[in-house]
């Protein structure tokens, strides 16, 4: 375990740690909202509970289909949910690898080891928004 | 600085960590669980409907399975309220006083909001109507 004293870290390793907890504090907004949508939009009386919390957890349209919702076009897929569920992602996955740079800093202490674990990080992270982009928007 | 560890986890909750330690391992695992989750089931959507191969299906059905929907609600929501705890202490610290006393109000909430779903969960996978 490397123990960081403070005042070590750089102006962007701060504007990182503000991020975290703004971004986390913004996710669960999104999750509330999400949930209350579903209900507003009537899903409170064609969803099941796992499907109120799958569509509170990522708002995508899949998340409804198995419900007994008739037509998912005007509630459940247009192109509001496509932006706001690619920005959601976006946030949440910089959110995440950035948490897990911060776990391969405290056990990886070789600088070479290190500099490779943080560059398979990024990949990882473009990768999984770049997979999540062409989900989002089916571009099959 | 480096250190090396000399005690296990278990020793370092028991001697001086406790409630504050426990949680700090908590989050990270949760993190990891979340992250782990998120990425896999974002790749094997879209490998499955890009090719549709057998690898992404079986994926599918192992993170659609009770006991894995368990284990991430259990991350998603222990993560979400030792967040919020955390974003509360770091932007107004005078509340680390009670930190012990929030830590233990926060197992307060979170016990029944888990566990109760989670045992409804669990009676569904035991019925077989899952």
């Amino acid at each position: 375990m490397r123990f960081r004293s403070a005042g070590q870290g750089s102006a962007l390793e701060y504007y990182l740690w503000l991020f975290t907890r703004l971004s986390a504090v913004f996710m669960l907004f999104i999750g509330a909202f999400g949930i209350i949508y579903a209900n507003l939009a009537g899903g409170r009386l064609t969803m099941d509970t796992p499907t109120q919390y799958r569509w509170g957890f990522f708002p995508i349209y899949w998340h409804v289909q198995n419900s007994d919702i008739p037509d998912v076009f005007p509630n459940w897929s247009n192109s509001f949910w496509r932006v706001y569920g690619m920005i959601f992602l976006f946030i949440a996955a910089v959110h995440g690898f950035n948490g897990l740079r911060i776990v391969v800093e405290d056990y990886v202490h070789r600088p070479i080891l290190l500099l490779l674990a943080k560059g398979l990080v990024f990949v990882l992270f473009l990768f999984v928004v770049g997979a999540g982009g062409v989900v989002i928007f089916e571009l099959f | 600085m480096l250190r090396t560890r000399r005690v296990s986890y278990l020793e370092g909750l028991r001697y001086q960590g406790k409630e504050s330690m426990l949680a700090w391992v908590l989050h990270r695992i949760t993190g990891l669980g979340i992250l782990f989750f998120v990425g896999t089931h974002v790749v094997a959507a879209f490998f499955l409907n890009a090719i549709g191969d057998n690898i992404s299906k079986s994926v599918t059905l192992w993170y659609e399975s009770t006991p894995f929907q368990i284990f991430i609600y259990f991350c998603v929501l222990y993560h979400a309220f030792n967040g919020l705890r955390l974003v509360v202490e770091d932007f107004y610290p005078p509340v680390l006083r009670y930190r012990r006393e929030l830590l233990w109000l926060q197992w307060l909430i979170f016990l029944p909001v888990f566990g109760l779903p989670a045992f409804l969960m669990v009676l569904s996978l035991f019925s077989g109507s899952a």
